[in-house]
């Protein structure tokens, strides 16, 4: 990065990049679906991840067969005890 | 018979420095050798532990003035595990008439936390370009490293803050994108704002 470090300080808090760079943007709303799933699985367990993690590995899963993210194990993620995908929501009538 | 078994045992080490001085080389990281498969995003460290403390990261979004973005976090805060991979989103909109491309840098507080907080993935120190009036959501997805549970001053660790700022980007004289905006006020995005700072050698040079 050519910004990213305070200019006199050599050791210290470095702000590390992400390990994968950054995520491409969703322009089209590919996965909006799969994120609105997750949002309301965290509003529903006021806002605790272990009950959703499921949703989060099916909104990756969704990025990752469109394109939007670099395919990869799911024990690299750190989902490797998530088994299967969430039982998608049937869209109402 | 001693001197033969002398040479041949020369011999041998020979042959074999090459990958001891490998081996040497990866463990210490003597001449720059990068440190690779000792990183903190082994899958072995993506592990939630059960059981543990849960930490409620808190999320916070900030834009300079000259972004006209709306930029905001999706939800207020998560409850983590550390350990355990969690997703959380952000949402940015263009609400100006021409496409922009802004940058972001995040900052952790307490400082103590930092060196735990690992990204895994995330939209920040890289350009993001939004169309005019395009709406875009922009996910995040991070860890709590469990080495935290073994730090004592970070025991009594309940909520962490984790701020984003968008920033308006312009390129530099090296062609780099970078921040389009005053030195301090980046640098306080990143919560180096107290730090007194020397200055860059680009304004350094300059001024020869």
């Amino acid at each position: 990065m050519s910004f990213g470090r305070p200019p006199s300080v050599n050791v210290g808090f470095k702000p590390t990049p992400p390990e994968r760079g950054a995520f491409p943007l969703d322009h089209y709303g590919e996965c909006k679906e799969q994120m609105k799933q997750y949002m309301e699985c965290l509003r529903d367990n006021s806002s605790t991840s272990s009950p959703c993690r499921l949703l989060s590995k099916d909104y990756l899963h969704c990025r990752m067969n469109k394109g939007l993210m670099e395919r990869d194990d799911w024990k690299n993620l750190g989902f490797e005890d998530q088994s299967g995908t969430a039982v998608a929501k049937e869209p109402p009538p | 018979m001693y001197t033969s078994a002398v040479i041949v045992a020369t011999l041998g080490i020979t042959y074999a420095s090459v990958p001891l001085y490998r081996i040497f080389c990866a463990a210490t990281g003597f001449a720059g050798t990068p440190n690779v498969g000792t990183g903190r995003f082994e899958a072995e460290r993506l592990v939630p532990v059960e059981g543990a403390h849960r930490i409620k990261v808190h999320f916070n979004a900030d834009r300079s003035e000259t972004l006209p973005w709306t930029f905001t976090p999706q939800q207020r805060f998560v409850t983590v595990l550390p350990g355990e991979t969690s997703l959380a989103f952000y949402t940015a909109k263009n609400n100006s008439k021409q496409d922009l491309i802004g940058i972001a840098t995040y900052n952790v507080t307490p400082d103590r936390v930092a060196p735990y907080f690992s990204k895994v993935e995330c939209f920040c120190f890289e350009e993001q370009k939004l169309l005019a009036g395009e709406e875009v959501d922009m996910p995040l997805l991070f860890f709590i490293d469990k080495d935290i549970l073994d730090d004592p001053a970070c025991r009594n660790i309940d909520d962490v803050v984790l701020s984003y700022t968008f920033f308006r980007a312009r390129r530099n004289q090296k062609g780099h994108l970078e921040p389009d905006a005053a030195d301090d006020e980046v640098q306080t995005s990143m919560g180096f704002g107290g730090y007194e700072h020397a200055p860059k050698a680009e304004t350094r040079n300059e001024k020869k």
